[in-house]
C-alpha cells in the first residue's frame, strides 16, 4: 500500500498534476487549429508570406532600442491578432500572464542601484531605483512583450500543415519537414498516452506513494515510453514501405503568393525599415 | 533554460542560429548514414521522446518537482548527432506549437540543450563507463554525465546572458536585453542547476538506464559518435575564415578587455589579483594583432588559424584518449 505523507491542505498527486498539465497541452494544439482555421486577416496571407513578416518584425522588435517604439510595436502585434479572429482580451491575457508576467519578475531587480548604477529616480527604503535601471527595464519587459506577441501569432494564426508546406516551398531539406511532420503527430500520440498512464495510476491508487517510490514509477514510465517509440518507429517505418515510401516527401497543397501575398511581405519590411529608422535617427 | 526572445540580442542570435546550421547539416548527414532508411521515424519518434521527457513531473525533495531535458539521456542511447536532431526538432516544435522558447533564440536554445548537453553527457559518459561493462558503473556514468551536460549547458546559457550588458546598452549605461553582468547571470544558472535541476537531470538519465538495463538492455548498446569527422572539421574551418568579421565589430569584445579597460567596461574598480596577474602573463599575440603583420585583417586571421590550431590540437588530444578506451557492450 502506498503511504500518503500529505499533511498540510489537499494537494493534487503527482499523477494527477502531469495528467493535467499534459491535457492542457493537448488541448493547446486543438484549440491553436481552431483559431489557425477562422477566417481572418493573417489567416487568409500565403504560409510563407506570413512566415516572413512575422520574422522581420520579431527580428526589428530585437533591434529597436526606443521604449516607445517598442510599446508601438506590442501594439501593432494586438492590432495584427484582433484584424486575425483572434480575441484582444485573451492575446493581451496570454501575453503579459506568460512573457509580461516573467520578464517584469526578472527585470525588477535590475532596476535597482546594485545591479545598475546610475542617478536615482527613487528611493524605497533601502533600495533605489536608478534611471538606466529603470529604462533597462522597461525596455526589456517590452522588447520581450512585442517578440513573445509575433511569436504567438504564428502559433495561433497558422495550422502546423500549413507551417510545414511553407517549410518545403521555402527549400527547407525534405528530411527536416518530414521529421517534424511526423514529430508533431507522434508527439500528440505520446502525450495521450503519457496522459492515460498518469490517470490509470491515479485511479488505482489509494496515496500518493513516498518521493523515492514515484521517482521510480515515474523514470520506469519514461523508459516505457521510449521503447514503445522505438517500436512505434518502426512499424511507422513498415507501413510508409507499405505505402509506397521512397525516400521523398510530397506536398499535398502548394499554395502561390498572390499579389496580397507580397504586398504584405513589401509593407511588413517598409514598416520594420521605419521603425528602424526612427530608432536609429530620431529616438538617439 | 528555454530562451525567450527578446533576452538576447542579435550580435549572439545571429552568431549561434548561423552556427547551428551546419552542426544541422552534419547531424542530418551523419543520422542518415548510421541509421539508413529507417532514420526518419525513428529521428522523428526520438524528437518526440525529448519532448515528452520534459512533461513528466520527477519529484524532488520536499514535495517540489522539476522536470528534466534528457538529452544526454538520448545521446547515450542513439548517439550525440541523433540527440542533437531530435533535441532541435522538439525545441523548434516547442517554440512553434506552444510559443515555449523564442524563435530568434532557437539558434542559441539549440545550441546549449541539442548541442553542448549531449557531447559533454555523451563524451564524459563514454569517459567514465571506460572499459567496463557492468550495469552499476553505466547507472552510474550516465548520473554523472547528465549531472554535468546540464550544469556545463547552463553556464553557456550564463555566459549568453552575461554578455548582454556589455556588448549592447544605451549612452546612459541601460542594458537593452538580459540586464545582468556575467558574474550574476553565470552564477545564477550554475547554482540553479547545480542544486536543483541537474539532480533531476541526473535522476531521470540513471532511472531510465537501470530500467532498460532490467527491461531492454540492447537499447543501451554504445551507438557510435561518428568516424569521419571531415564535416566538422569544414565548419572548422569555415568559422576560422569567417573570424575577420571580428575586426568589423566595433568596441571590446566580452573577454577581451585589459586592465584599463576593466574599469570602465565593468564599472568596476580592478582587483588587486588581476592587476597583478596581467603584469605576471603577457599573451603572444596581443590583441589578435601580431606585431609583425600590419593588415589588422591579416593578423586577425592569424591569430584564428593559431588558436584553432591549438584548440584541434587539445581536441584531438582528447579524441585519441577517449577512442583508446574501447567500450564492452556485453551486459553483466
Amino acid at each position: 500500500m502506498m503511504m500518503n505523507n500529505n499533511r498540510g491542505k489537499p494537494r493534487k498527486s503527482l499523477a494527477r498534476r502531469t495528467a493535467d498539465s499534459i491535457g492542457h497541452h493537448i488541448v493547446e494544439v486543438l484549440e491553436n487549429e481552431e483559431i489557425a482555421a477562422e477566417k481572418g486577416f493573417l489567416q487568409g496571407i500565403d504560409p510563407r508570406s506570413k512566415l516572413g513578416a512575422i520574422l522581420i518584425f520579431s527580428v526589428t522588435a530585437s533591434v529597436v532600442r526606443s521604449p516607445w517604439l517598442l510599446a508601438a510595436m506590442s501594439i501593432l502585434a494586438l492590432v495584427l491578432a484582433s484584424f486575425s479572429a483572434v480575441d484582444p482580451a485573451s492575446f493581451a491575457r496570454k501575453l503579459w500572464g506568460s512573457a509580461g508576467l516573467f520578464a517584469t519578475l526578472l527585470a525588477l531587480p535590475a532596476a535597482t542601484q546594485f545591479i545598475t548604477p546610475g542617478p536615482v529616480l527613487f528611493q524605497l527604503g533601502p533600495v533605489a531605483i536608478t534611471q538606466p535601471g529603470a529604462l533597462g527595464a522597461v525596455t526589456l519587459i517590452l522588447r520581450v512583450v512585442a517578440s513573445a506577441g509575433f511569436a504567438l501569432l504564428i502559433v495561433w494564426t497558422m495550422r502546423w500543415t500549413d507551417l510545414l508546406s511553407a517549410l518545403s516551398q521555402m527549400k527547407v531539406p525534405d528530411i527536416i519537414v518530414a521529421t517534424l511532420a511526423m514529430a508533431q503527430k507522434q508527439i500528440v500520440s505520446l502525450m495521450r498516452t503519457v496522459e492515460q498512464i498518469h490517470l490509470a495510476r491515479e485511479s488505482r491508487t489509494l496515496g500518493k506513494g513516498t518521493t523515492a517510490e514515484n521517482r521510480r514509477w515515474v523514470t520506469e514510465r519514461i523508459a516505457f515510453v521510449l521503447q514503445k517509440s522505438v517500436k512505434t518507429a518502426d512499424d511507422v517505418y513498415d507501413a510508409m514501405l507499405a505505402r509506397g515510401y521512397s525516400g521523398s516527401m510530397r506536398v499535398l497543397h502548394r499554395t502561390s503568393a498572390t499579389v496580397r501575398d507580397r504586398s504584405y511581405v513589401a509593407l511588413s519590411a517598409g514598416i520594420a525599415v521605419l521603425f528602424i529608422g526612427i530608432d536609429r535617427m530620431v529616438m538617439r | 533554460m528555454h530562451i525567450p526572445d527578446g533576452y538576447l540580442g542579435p550580435q549572439t542570435y545571429m552568431v549561434l542560429d548561423v552556427v547551428m546550421i551546419p552542426i544541422w547539416a552534419v547531424a542530418a548527414s551523419k543520422v542518415k548514414k548510421s541509421l539508413k532508411a529507417r532514420q526518419i521515424p525513428l529521428m522523428a519518434l526520438a524528437a518526440g521522446f525529448a519532448f515528452i521527457i520534459m512533461m513528466f513531473n520527477v519529484p524532488v525533495i520536499g514535495g517540489s518537482t522539476g522536470h528534466a531535458v534528457g538529452a544526454t539521456l538520448i545521446a547515450i542511447l542513439l548517439g550525440p548527432w541523433a540527440a542533437t536532431i531530435s533535441v532541435s526538432i522538439a525545441l523548434t516544435i516547442q517554440a512553434l506549437l506552444f510559443g515555449d522558447g523564442g524563435i530568434t533564440a532557437l539558434g542559441a536554445n539549440c545550441f546549449n540543450m541539442a548541442v553542448v548537453m549531449p557531447f559533454v553527457g555523451y563524451y564524459l559518459y563514454r569517459l567514465v563507463v571506460g572499459k567496463s561493462g557492468k550495469i552499476n558503473r553505466k547507472i552510474a556514468a550516465s548520473g554523472v554525465a547528465s549531472y554535468v551536460a546540464i550544469v556545463v549547458a547552463a553556464i553557456v546559457a550564463g555566459v549568453e546572458f552575461g554578455i548582454q550588458p556589455l556588448i549592447a546598452h544605451t549612452a546612459s549605461g541601460a542594458p537593452l536585453y538580459a540586464p545582468y553582468p556575467l558574474k550574476v547571470a553565470v552564477t545564477a544558472m550554475f547554482t540553479e542547476h547545480l542544486l536543483f535541476f541537474g539532480p533531476v537531470e541526473a535522476i531521470v538519465t540513471m532511472g531510465v538506464v537501470a530500467a532498460l538495463a532490467k527491461q531492454e538492455s540492447a537499447l543501451l548498446a554504445m551507438k557510435p559518435a561518428s568516424k569521419s569527422l571531415r564535416w566538422v572539421w569544414a565548419g572548422f574551418a569555415a568559422l576560422v575564415l569567417l573570424t575577420p568579421i571580428g575586426v568589423l565589430a566595433q568596441g571590446t569584445a566580452w573577454g577581451e578587455w585589459g586592465v584599463n579597460q576593466f574599469a570602465s567596461q565593468l564599472k568596476l574598480s580592478v582587483p588587486v589579483g588581476l592587476e597583478k596577474l596581467s603584469a605576471f602573463w603577457t599573451a603572444a599575440i596581443p590583441a589578435y594583432a601580431p606585431a609583425f603583420i600590419r593588415n589588422p585583417f591579416v593578423g586577425y586571421l592569424f591569430s584564428a588559424i593559431v588558436g584553432a590550431s591549438l584548440c584541434i590540437v587539445v581536441v584531438w588530444g582528447m579524441g585519441k584518449l577517449i577512442s583508446s578506451r574501447k567500450i564492452d557492450d556485453d551486459e553483466q
